[in-house]
């Protein structure tokens, strides 16, 4: 195939440098480079200014409503229940019952694993949604319209449609009655709601756009040049997705499995309504015992919950360099 | 030496452009693509591009150049017609399985990869092993000077720093031949003009079939062993660079390179070789061997702005290929003045010597003789 007597002696190199130098006198860093120390200096103080600027009322906003609560509920996990309630007297007592409690533990693992099923379930389901939408429609406006019908759902509230489940769903409800009337089935089935099975498909339904969205926003940055480029280098469709498509998409599929993780993992809405009592989650244990005023233990709890959620965001987030690829 | 290997080409590779031996090189038959009902992009097509050889597709936007240029890489079917390289047809091929690769106008970079990532993306799709790609990837970086920058992402790189990538990674599949869609559109201009350079000493150096596509006449003519102007879909010419900006074959040539003026007219006389035209309020003389002009027929000619000779308004000016005009803009660009005339209702351009600059300096709204020799007078097609 190679024939190397044929070829020159130099190599048919192009003059790079050159190149460089040509570039240099068009660049725009020429501007910034001809600025001296002191002026520099000067404007990245300005810079800097401008920046705290920006962020404070973000900053302010999470020291308020996100910093402030989660140091409260550590503080009041430390401290002692009494009958109305907590008073500041320290104790390690809710702790100690909640390491003696396995419920709590079969729980919180019973949610985590529960979380980590419907995220995979939406990243399977979500995707091939963002990469018709991003890829396939090739009208900007179609693309849109295409979007915001997927919104649609997000315009009533999450507890109605949490609750529209119930009529659907249920032994009289929509689905069973379809089935039996097609005769595919003879009794009701149980299964579709009040169990476990219907928590994850309520849930699924109730957060899959939160992965569709961030997987669209990142497939839809993609220069299509550059899947045209995989193909012409010898690609294949698939190995053209493998290697181009996927690897882009990291960034939005991590921060999708985020969202839908965190929003299912500390669920205790749709578990109470849709799981009908039969089901139950952290959320729900922490949502009982504040029922029961036994704020403390409900505190100590919730500390083990954000625990659970920062370890599978640390997990996720291995699985792309947000900082380098978004 | 590695870089030797890796580009060197399979077949006819060091020969320079010869002459269409039968079954080698491209051949694009009846090509014709069509979009919709409506849109005929590109209308019957044909041409033969030798091994070796630096064709360019020339034209204005929607000519078709850029879809002829997808059809022959893949990215097309076409509607009708056929592709052969060296006498297979290329049709029903998918990109990855075409012995063609393509620089897009944009590069295309995997923004993900690294440059060498990038480079050994096509040995990688080709299941070539990891040692050998990699050793592929840094001398196709060698031959575009870019082996120190291996490591860094595209996004780290300047415009033509990623465009030599782009090159890098397309010279590594050694190609039969290589499709440049735009390849000099988003450099700026001074590096576009050493990029042009580079690219036709790339080429000569590689003795491989580039094809490459732009709207830029003068990018054209600088980097071409042929010319194919487009408009329309359809082929308006096809020569060396000399000839497309000498002896435009039409009016669609003759305008789309620019700096020519054309007259429409009728043949008053013939007389031997010369042929007489009235164009109105201009009379023109056209020294044309052969010419089968019959008197009365419409004609159509072009007078080269450089042909022109703009002189003192001394005599009046009432003889063939002559013309009183005003000046209305004067432009100077350094080796050349271009003048910008009115005379009577038509618009003239006539391009002088740099070195003549302070004689025309200030003198806009002035009227001057032009004047033209029988021989600049192209006849065209209409």
């Amino acid at each position: 195939m190679s024939d190397s007597s044929e070829r020159e002696e130099r190599p048919a190199g192009l003059h790079a440098e050159e190149i460089d130098e040509a570039e240099q006198v068009v660049g725009e860093r020429a501007e910034e480079m001809a600025l001296g120390e002191k002026e520099r200096a000067g404007a990245r103080g300005r810079r800097a200014l401008t920046t705290a600027a920006w962020t404070a009322p973000g900053a302010v906003w999470l020291l308020f409503f996100l910093l402030a609560p989660v140091m409260m509920i550590v503080l009041v996990s430390f401290w002692t229940r009494t009958v109305s309630g907590f008073e500041s007297v320290w104790t390690l007592e809710n702790y100690e019952f909640l390491f003696d409690s396995n419920v709590y533990w079969e729980q919180l693992w019973n949610s985590f694993w529960h979380s980590l099923v419907i995220v995979a379930l939406s990243l399977l389901l979500g995707f091939p949604v963002a990469y018709f939408l991003a890829i396939c429609v090739t009208s900007l406006r179609f693309q849109i319209a295409l979007f915001i019908i997927a919104l649609a759902p997000f315009w009533t509230s999450y507890l109605i449609r949490a609750v529209a489940w119930i009529p659907m769903m249920g032994r009289q409800g929509a689905l069973n009655t379809a089935l039996q009337e097609l005769g595919l089935i003879s009794e009701p089935l149980d299964i579709l709601l009040f169990s476990d099975f219907a928590v994850t498909v309520a849930m699924l339904q109730l957060y899959i756009l939160f992965m569709v969205a961030p997987i669209f926003f990142m497939l839809a940055q993609i220069d299509r040049s550059s899947l045209e480029a995989a193909r012409d280098l010898g690609a294949n469709a698939f190995k053209t997705f493998r290697e181009v498509v996927l690897p882009q998409s990291m960034p939005g599929i991590v921060i999708g499995s985020i969202f839908v993780f965190i929003l299912t993992m500390g669920e205790f809405a749709t578990v109470r309504i849709i799981g009908g009592g039969t089901v139950s989650s952290v959320g729900t244990i922490v949502q009982t015992q504040v029922a029961s005023v036994q704020f403390p233990q409900a505190a100590a709890s919730a500390v083990f919950l954000v625990l659970a959620m920062i370890l599978g965001v640390f997990v996720l987030l291995r699985f792309s360099n947000l900082r380098e690829d978004l | 030496m590695p870089d030797e290997q890796t580009l060197t080409q399979r077949e006819g590779a060091s020969t320079a452009p010869s002459p269409a031996a039968a079954g080698t090189g491209l051949e694009l038959k009846s090509l014709t693509k069509r979009f919709g009902e409506d849109v005929l992009a590109v209308d019957d097509v044909n041409l033969h591009i030798a091994h070796g050889e630096y064709v360019v597709l020339l034209g204005p936007s929607g000519c078709g150049k850029t879809t002829t240029l997808r059809m022959i890489g893949g990215h097309e079917e076409p509607t009708s017609g056929d592709i052969l390289l060296d006498g297979q047809s290329l049709l029903g091929l998918t990109p990855d399985k075409r012995p063609t690769t393509t620089v897009f106008q944009h590069f295309a970079l995997f923004p993900h990869r690294t440059v060498r990532e990038n480079v050994e993306f096509g040995p990688k799709m080709h299941g070539i092993s990891r040692a050998e790609r990699r050793e592929k990837a840094m001398s196709a970086l060698d031959m575009v000077g870019l082996r120190a920058l291996a490591d860094r992402r595209p996004s780290a790189l300047s415009g033509g720093q990623q465009q030599r990538v782009a090159l890098a990674r397309v010279l590594v599949m050694e190609p039969k031949a290589l499709l440049l869609d735009e390849p000099l559109g988003d450099l700026d201009r001074l590096l576009r003009l050493r990029m042009r350079v580079e690219l036709r000493a790339l080429q000569r150096q590689l003795g491989l079939m580039f094809i490459h596509v732009t709207h830029d006449q003068e990018e054209a003519l600088s980097v071409g062993d042929r010319i194919v102007v487009m408009h329309d879909g359809r082929i308006e010419q096809v020569a060396d660079p000399f000839t497309i900006s000498n002896l435009p074959a039409n009016v669609q040539v003759a305008s789309f390179m620019g700096d020519n003026n054309i007259f429409e007219g009728t043949v008053t006389a013939t007389e031997g070789d010369r042929v007489s035209i009235d164009g109105g309020d201009a009379e023109l003389r056209a020294l044309v061997p052969g010419a089968d002009a019959a008197v009365g027929q419409p004609a159509v000619v072009s007078v080269r702005a450089a042909a022109v000779q703009v002189g003192a308004q001394d005599a009046s000016a009432n003889g063939p290929n002559q013309l009183l005009g005003e000046i209305e803009v004067i432009e100077y660009l350094g080796d050349l003045v271009k003048l910008h005339l009115a005379a009577g209702g038509r618009r003239l351009v006539a391009k002088v010597s740099g070195d003549r600059y302070p004689e025309f300096q200030g003198k806009e709204g002035e009227s001057v003789r032009l004047s033209w020799k029988e021989e600049d007078v192209r006849l065209l097609r209409a």
